[in-house]
């Protein structure tokens, strides 16, 4: 224990401006001597299974279709773990999420579930609950992370973990908090604990790509889902209801779903972009104030920018990953690095399934390794938070953002200081008075 | 034989040795241990309060937070005034010991400047960071605030220089005039019960006039200063000149009005109480040509004021655009021409006719307190005294206008008390190039920073000069600041900047 808790004042005498152990990756990848340390290199340890331990009680925050999985997930990362409270803005989400653990023998006590704005609030409180997991539209993360961390209980959260500049310094700080007190917080941005990019990422940070020069990340995909008003929901319950759509809720998709990409850029890179410059548009989209499409020049300083791009549109040229190029070859960060011929270097090598056959995936799905990852950390005393590494890379999203519903040139000490606080004042069912204009590039507005 | 003696004289002297190693480590021990007991002893803070007689130090140290706390634990002295050990700390003992111990034996405790002593700048030299951080380890304790928590990412990640006094200024020695947060009631109470007037002056004629402010009860003088020409910047011979005082040259100027004081704060309030805004997005769309609807100042941090009262004392932490909008406003308000004063009408006007060094008889290296000498013996300030506020006699503070006399055209403060923003940009060689008008020069068509004039109450009497020139520092000025963009109404860290306004002459004036 001792020599975890000096590990993390030496993370927080070093750690630069957030970016936390991949920063360290990074000076050491100037280094010549290979070096594979996980924990030097900050990297998540990769098991097979959790060890045993205390048992593990959690609540979940959040009980739709995410929030949902994630709970099952973090009950398959190991022996002694529970999901024994729920809380939902939704009494419908409470009850589907609750009958589907009960299909699995898995009863969570009707005391135990909560509904409405307050319900985290209640679900905090139980004494027994040791861990909580946050995943709910982003919107309200920031409020129940604090909520969580003043509690004292770890913290399971998803990303992206805010959706506005003040949501970011809010999560940055309690996770500083959490981690005065040894709370660990581990967050839902998985490349980073699956096994495939976790070995790329060691060959790039031994020089299997020389310097890096340039990146593009993408995530283009078909529509996604939307609801229509139906009858008897008022503007809050709709929005909710309709969170995907709405930017103060979602942030939009550059944050909901791009975020991931953005993420192993700034993991790779060891630093996030200085300033960004982007375009984006909105062609397609039947609900919501949110755009369909945005492409981001994130400038990581000396000549070296990502390309970043993300689309929301039916029948398009689709794909998602990332590409990050070298002064002696590229990679794709999950499995295979190229010379500058083209010529295949290096691939990972997947197990074998129980047939023999080659998969294509490592054994333990990554939604499952990150809560192993939680659990280990609570378990044994080596201390794990996420919390600040992936409210940067959340708010590297924003930065791109801002820079396209603007047109604006964005620089990361505006955006990290900026007052930008999206949604109403108060949260509670009701009209609410907001105005849903769609942003256009070039028109004066303040962030 | 021989070689017996020999040998045993050689023992005789190794006993001799033997004895003196012995007891040189007995001796040095003794001073080691005894060493360690002076440290100690003159760590307590008994021993410092034995000679650190200031009145009001260990009273103000007993009611802040560092003695005065629930958890009971007592911060001692030497944990803030010295560095931790292992960072200089014997360094720092003998360097602050040598002089206090010459300050004790040699000056008058009377005549120490205390109230300086509280300054940022001043008490950045014997208050160290490292100290705080050394008990300070977490700076994200669990039940922090979001605006705690705001300030304290900022100082983690800012690139600037900050320290933890910075803000926290007050924490070791408490003073009851300082506000931590964002006074949303700044200026929002009347204190006098006073009859509101509904027009502002009428002004047909060039002379003096008492400018009515509509909408509250606030008047203030306004001077008639005839036209004239004059030499302006110092000549080479003048004493403790800067090199961007010169060449001279001579400049005419037209006629004006100028205010007889700097804006004080009833002036300011009553524009902050018309125009005030909440919100920061408010202000940022100020248009400039669109009077009809000003926007003025969101709610300052803490107190602008510093404590020091409000009423006829100077309105200070104002940036130049905030002054500005003030001159916009009150134009509006009065039917008037109201602004800063150029650059050249500053000097005209703090000149009063005269080309001496001040506007008094009076040589500056006899007010000075710079360099080793003056330092020593402190400089015979009656003269000055009377007439201008500065580092000597000002405590620190800024002071009401009846603590001066006025200069030969009636005005008060021009020279000292605060800063006064002038319109020009502000440029070192402004008065070399070739271009330079002398017919109501307007200064560079381009620059940075704008001109101050005038020195302020923390300034030596070098700057108190009527031709010292100095320039707003936007920068350092909001360092502090953890907003972005950052205030564009109020200084977050200058105390001694303020303005002054002109009035403009126009052809209907006789």
């Amino acid at each position: 224990m001792m020599q975890d808790i000096n590990r993390r004042k030496f993370i927080g005498k070093t750690a630069l401006a957030g970016i936390g152990l991949a920063g360290a990756g990074a000076v050491l990848s100037s280094c010549k001597r290979k070096n594979n340390d996980p924990r030097i290199l900050g990297l998540p340890p990769i098991l097979n299974f959790a060890p045993g331990g205390q048992k593990l009680r959690a609540g979940l925050v959040g009980a739709g279709a995410r929030g949902t999985g994630a709970a099952m997930n973090f009950i398959s990362s190991a022996s002694d773990l529970e999901i024994i409270a729920l809380a939902d803005v939704f009494q419908d989400k409470i009850d589907a999420c609750r009958e589907r653990f009960a299909s699995f023998n898995l009863p969570i006590p009707a005391e135990n579930c909560f509904a409405g704005f307050d319900g985290y609030k209640k679900l905090i409180a139980i004494p027994e609950v040791d861990v909580v997991i946050l995943a709910t539209p982003p919107q309200f993360r920031p409020d129940h992370f604090l909520e969580a961390v003043m509690n004292n209980k770890h913290v399971f959260m998803e990303k992206p973990v805010a959706v506005d500049p003040v949501g970011i310094r809010s999560v940055i700080s309690t996770g500083k908090k959490a981690e005065a007190i040894g709370l660990c917080v581990v967050t839902g941005t998985q490349r980073r604990h699956q096994e495939d990019y976790i070995e790329t990422y060691k060959q790039v940070i031994n020089g299997a790509i020389g310097t890096i020069t340039s990146a593009k990340a993408f995530w283009n995909q078909d529509h996604v889902w939307f609801r229509e008003r139906e009858e008897g929901w008022d503007d809050m319950e709709y929005m909710i209801r309709n969170w995907n759509n709405f930017c103060w809720l979602c942030g939009d998709h550059i944050l909901d779903t791009h975020v991931h990409n953005i993420d192993v850029i700034n993991w790779f890179m060891g630093k996030h972009p200085e300033k960004a410059i982007g375009y984006g548009g909105r062609h397609r989209r039947v609900t919501g104030d949110q755009y369909d499409f945005f492409s981001v020049d994130f400038d990581y300083g000396n000549g070296v920018s990502s390309h970043s791009m993300c689309r929301q549109i039916d029948s398009c040229a689709n794909g998602t990953g990332e590409l990050i190029m070298g002064t002696e070859g590229y990679t794709n960060c999950v499995n295979t690095i190229w010379d500058l011929k083209g010529n295949v270097k290096w691939t990972f090598e997947y197990p074998n399934d129980e047939d023999g056959n080659p998969m294509n995936a490592p054994k333990i799905p990554p939604y499952v390794q990150e809560h192993m990852h939680l659990v280990y950390g609570i378990r044994t005393g080596n201390y794990v938070n996420e919390a600040e590494q992936t409210a940067i890379s959340t708010l590297t999203a924003i930065m791109g953002r801002t820079a396209a519903y603007t047109g604006r040139l964005i620089t990361w000490d505006e955006i990290f200081r900026s007052d930008m606080d999206l949604g109403p004042s108060k949260v509670e069912f009701g009209p609410v008075d907001m105005l849903f204009e769609i942003p256009v590039p070039g028109t004066p507005v303040i962030i | 034989m021989k070689i017996r003696r020999d040998s045993n004289r050689a023992f005789a002297s190794r006993k001799i040795k033997a004895w003196l190693i012995i007891s040189g480590f007995i001796i040095c021990a003794i001073l080691l241990k005894s060493g360690n007991l002076i440290i100690s002893y003159t760590s307590s803070d008994r021993y410092c309060m034995s000679c650190h007689i200031h009145p009001t130090a260990d009273q103000t140290w007993k009611l802040s937070t560092h003695y005065n706390n629930n958890s009971g634990s007592i911060t001692h002295c030497v944990e803030c005034h010295l560095p931790p050990e292992g960072h200089g700390y014997l360094y720092a003992k003998a360097k602050h010991g040598v002089k206090d111990v010459y300050g004790y034996y040699f000056k008058d405790s009377s005549k120490i400047n205390w109230e300086r002593k509280k300054l940022l700048e001043v008490a950045k030299g014997f208050v160290y960071e490292k100290s705080c951080l050394e008990c300070h380890e977490n700076l994200f304790p669990v039940m922090l605030s979001v605006d705690g928590s705001n300030a304290h990412l900022f100082y983690t990640t800012s690139n600037d220089p900050l320290n933890c006094i910075n803000c926290h200024l007050n924490v070791g020695h408490f003073d009851r005039n300082v506000i931590h947060t964002h006074d949303k009631n700044f200026g929002v109470t009347v204190t006098k019960d006073i009859t509101i007037y509904t027009e502002a002056a009428k002004v047909d004629r060039f002379e003096n006039f008492t400018e009515m402010i509509p909408g509250s009860g606030v008047s203030f003088n306004m001077i008639a200063i005839p036209g004239g020409t004059f030499n302006m910047g110092s000549p080479n011979d003048e004493p403790l000149r800067d090199q961007d005082e010169g060449p001279v040259r001579q400049v005419a100027v037209s006629g004006f009005w100028m205010a007889e004081t700097e804006v004080t704060w009833d002036e300011y309030l009553a524009f902050f109480r018309a125009t005030g805004s909440q919100g920061r997005t408010e202000g940022q769309l100020v248009n400039k040509k669109n009077v009809d609807a000003i926007s003025g100042p969101t709610p300052p941090w803490g107190a602008p004021d510093q404590g020091w009262g409000k009423g006829s004392h100077p309105a200070i932490t104002m940036t130049w655009y905030a002054a500005n909008v003030y001159c916009q406003w009150l134009s509006k308000v009065t039917g008037k021409k109201y602004r800063l004063p150029t650059e050249a009408e500053w000097e005209y006007a703090c000149r009063g006719g005269t080309s001496t060094p001040y506007f008094f008889e009076g040589n500056p290296e006899d007010f000075s307190s710079e360099g080793f000498i003056k330092k020593l013996f402190r400089p015979d300030t009656a003269k000055i005294t009377s007439r201008i506020i500065y580092s000597l006699n000002s405590s620190s503070r800024t002071e009401e206008p009846s603590f001066v006399k006025a200069n030969p055209f009636g005005l008060k403060n021009m020279s000292g008390n605060v800063d006064e923003f002038c319109l020009d940009y502000y440029s070192a060689d402004a008065f070399k190039a070739d271009t330079v008008e002398l017919i109501n020069p307007k200064g560079p068509p381009r620059g940075q920073e704008r001109v101050i004039r005038g020195g302020s109450f923390k300034s030596d009497a070098k700057d108190v000069r009527s031709a010292a020139r100095d320039f707003t520092r936007t920068k350092a000025w909001l360092v502090t600041d953890p907003q972005m963009p950052k205030s564009i109404w109020w200084y977050s860290d200058c105390i001694d900047v303020g303005f002054r306004v002109v009035c403009e002459a126009d052809s209907t004036i006789k």
